[in-house]
């Protein structure tokens, strides 16, 4: 699949220890503890609000956590020289200058991590945006913004990889070939982190899943684990977040 | 009238509407700073210099606070409408959310308009105490007034160039250019042009409108107060008619 | 460092904002060139020596303001849309990022302030031509005050837009400083017009060619301070808060 790009590099682990985050007087990650392996695609579950993606900011030190760490390889990602090539994350479709071509934007973080200019053209053609390259991101649809968060996560090759709800707005054929990208990514030996509330296509594309609710872990287990017990993934969902709802409320 | 109170919502609502408004109304404290160095110095002075001793008019200097962020509370409340897609999607004929945000802006620029400048004139007033020979109330109130009411047509013209342009920082950037970039460049015209193109400046209007003088000014004032009062007027409503216009023309 | 500033200099290149604000500023030429035609055939008219205003300080604010916005504009609206998320996880450091991005914005600015400036200069000498026309100037050496505070604005600007995170209060905030303050200043009793406007944008221009109430050095530190001071405060202000 990167057979044009630079050698793949070998996946990492994200390490989350205590992590805590405070908005006020609101717990929006509640001493979470877990680590997401390379070589799988591990699904990211949890209603709105449960601080799934506060997680995936504080992993990209983008929020500073209140207490505890989140660690890429044991280290810190703020830390990381080129992070570009060590984490490629797709957090929100919206995030480009709508003035701005999709070309130079990938150009611009590029550079910033000293990778050539010739993987702009490439991860541009690998997401199916390389006809449009030239267009401004403002004219994009969601689906082709998606597309275009997916080639900067892509552009330096990195290890690990970290999306959040990146089906949203994409067609069905989208729908499939994220599916088919990120089973190809784990297969490459990548660490994915994968948020999503699609639960029949999580199904479909995770290997492990970890649910959180209210900032708290609520459960880590494989997939198959969770279709063992209960009769599919999103009965298996519902019913695990239910409960630690009724938790949160009785604290 | 639901238009205008959706219009009211999402002012006070948003971060910027405060800050503007508290920006404007910050106008009072300046003038009270200059009120308060103004008697230090007369305290200390001999009664030689107190009697020479003067004052300019606090309130129309510090105006030009509420004028500047109530002009960008008018852009903003065009260009940062984020559910304004959505808006005009509710309000299919379009003119009626940029009529509803222009009562609502007009209303906000008159309200803060008044307060600070009438604010100063008092606060200013009274903090003195009969230091400096001022001008009285009686004689003041036409001049504060149309410097108050100047403030609505800064909040109007703010929209009218935000409905237009559609990018703050070109907005921002032609208000400021035509308060303050355009006065300094022609101010350098050949006599008698700086004076006659400097006379149709917003900023030299509310003078020429109430009669009082710009003499040592950059601003001229040769234009007669009912013509200064229109073309205070043609600066809210040019570019409001345009933003109207190029609303019911161009995609949303 | 290198790679974070040629990052910084695509992003500056390629949003159209960029070469507006530079056309704006390159307008200074032209009015420049028209305005010395014009002293130049009142001066023939007269049949004696016209005294006017060098076309390089009067039509300055244009060329200072364009480049502030510039400077506002390389930072907020990455705030405004979002795009910050996608910088900082590529260059994690804020100082790193803030320290590339003072650099583009003080080339770009502190280049298009040189040629725009000089520009105007040799335009308003060369056409005035025959010594009727007496520019009020001391030479070439007032530019360099201009030219200085071009560069500085757009620097505070930078800072202000970090700080404010909002492309109406950076703008405001830096035609505060240099249209407001003045004004303000000037009807404080004295001395306090004084000492405020000696260190205000506008008299440290003219101040760094030695016609200000500080001297030379003292005034370059001073504008300096303008750019240094915002620029510190959004740096400091980015890496306490969340994205």
């Amino acid at each position: 699949m990167c057979g044009t790009g630079p050698r793949a590099q070998p996946g990492g682990v994200i390490e989350l220890r205590n992590l805590t985050k405070r908005y006020g007087d609101t717990l929006a990650v509640d001493d979470l503890s877990f680590r997401v392996e390379p070589g799988r695609v591990t699904g990211f579950l949890g209603p709105n609000g449960a601080g799934k993606s506060t997680t995936m900011r504080m992993v990209l030190g983008l929020d500073t956590p209140t207490s505890g760490e989140a660690l890429v390889d044991g280290g810190r990602y703020v830390d990381l020289p080129r992070p570009l090539t060590r984490v490629g994350a797709l957090l929100d479709a919206g995030a480009v200058h709508l003035g701005r071509s999709a070309y130079n934007h990938l150009l611009a973080l590029a550079l910033s991590n000293d990778l050539p200019e010739t993987r702009v053209a490439e991860v541009l053609e690998q997401v199916g945006l390389a006809g449009v390259a030239r267009r401004k991101a403002g004219g994009f649809s969601l689906g082709m913004k998606q597309r275009l968060g997916i080639a900067a996560a892509l552009l330096g090759d990195p290890g690990v990889l970290m999306f959040d709800e990146p089906v949203n707005g994409l067609d069905p054929d989208g729908v499939r070939w994220i599916r088919h990208l990120m089973r190809g990514l784990a297969g490459e030996g990548r660490t994915i982190l994968l948020s999503s509330h699609l639960m029949s296509e999580m199904a479909l594309t995770a290997d492990h899943i970890v649910i959180v609710g209210r900032g708290r872990l609520v459960v880590q287990a494989t997939v198959s684990e969770l279709t063992e017990r209960y009769p599919s993934l999103e009965e298996a969902y519902l019913e695990l977040t239910a409960a630690s709802l009724e938790y949160g409320a009785n604290r | 009238m639901s238009v205008l109170a959706s219009e009211w919502v999402k002012i006070r609502s948003i971060r910027s509407g405060y800050v503007s408004i508290g920006a404007g109304l910050a106008a009072l404290a300046v003038g009270a700073l200059i009120a308060w160095s103004a008697i230090a110095m007369y305290d200390t002075a001999t009664p030689s210099m107190r009697r020479s001793a003067s004052i300019a008019e606090v309130e129309e200097v510090v105006v030009m606070l509420p004028q500047l962020s109530m002009g960008i509370l008018g852009v903003l409340t065009w260009v940062s409408d984020r559910v304004l897609r959505t808006s005009l999607t509710l309000v299919p004929r379009r003119l009626p959310v940029l009529t509803a945000k222009a009562v609502v802006v007009a209303a906000l620029g008159l309200a803060v308009g008044v307060v600070t400048v009438f604010g100063t004139f008092f606060l200013v007033h009274l903090m003195l105490d009969g230091r400096y020979p001022v001008a009285t109330f009686a004689e003041r109130w036409p001049t504060l007034a149309v410097t108050g009411l100047s403030v609505m047509v800064y909040a109007l013209l703010g929209l009218g160039l935000g409905a237009v342009l559609r990018r703050t920082g070109a907005a921002v950037a032609v208000l400021a250019g035509l308060v303050y970039v355009l006065p300094m460049l022609f101010n350098q015209l050949p006599a008698p042009w700086n004076e006659r193109v400097n006379s149709v400046m917003i900023a030299a209007l509310p003078r020429q409108i109430s009669g009082a003088s710009l003499e040592n000014s950059v601003f001229g004032d040769i234009l007669p107060p009912v013509v200064a009062a229109l073309v205070l007027a043609a600066y809210a409503v040019v570019p409001l008619l345009a933003g109207a216009w190029l609303l019911r023309r161009r995609d949303a | 460092m290198r790679a974070a500033l040629s990052a910084e200099w695509v992003k500056m290149r390629s949003v159209p904002a960029t070469a507006q604000a530079v056309g704006v500023a390159t307008l200074t030429i032209v009015l420049g060139l028209v305005w010395t035609l014009y002293v130049a055939d009142v001066a023939e008219d007269r049949g004696r020596a016209v005294s006017a205003m060098a076309p390089e300080l009067g039509f300055l604010p244009l060329v200072q303001i364009s480049m502030a916005v510039l400077g506002v504009l390389a930072i907020t609206p990455e705030y405004a849309g979002g795009q910050i998320r996608s910088t900082l996880a590529a260059v994690p450091s804020r100082g790193r990022l803030v320290l590339a991005k003072a650099v583009a914005v003080g080339g770009v600015t502190l280049a298009t302030g040189t040629v725009v400036i000089l520009a105007t200069y040799t335009v308003g000498r060369v056409l005035a031509g025959d010594g009727l026309v007496d520019y009020r100037s001391d030479g070439l050496h007032t530019v360099a005050g201009p030219v200085l505070s071009v560069a500085v604005l757009a620097l505070a600007g930078l800072g202000l837009g970090l700080a404010t995170r909002s492309t109406a209060g950076g703008i405001v905030t830096v035609a505060g400083l240099l249209f407001v303050l003045p004004g303000i200043a000037a009807y404080l009793p004295e001395p306090w017009n004084e000492r405020l406007s000696a260190v205000l944008i506008r008299d440290l221009t003219s101040a760094v060619g030695g016609d200000g109430t500080l001297p030379p050095w003292a005034a370059v530190l001073a504008l300096l301070a303008y750019a240094v001071i915002p620029l510190a405060a959004g740096h400091h202000l980015m890496r306490r808060r969340d994205v």
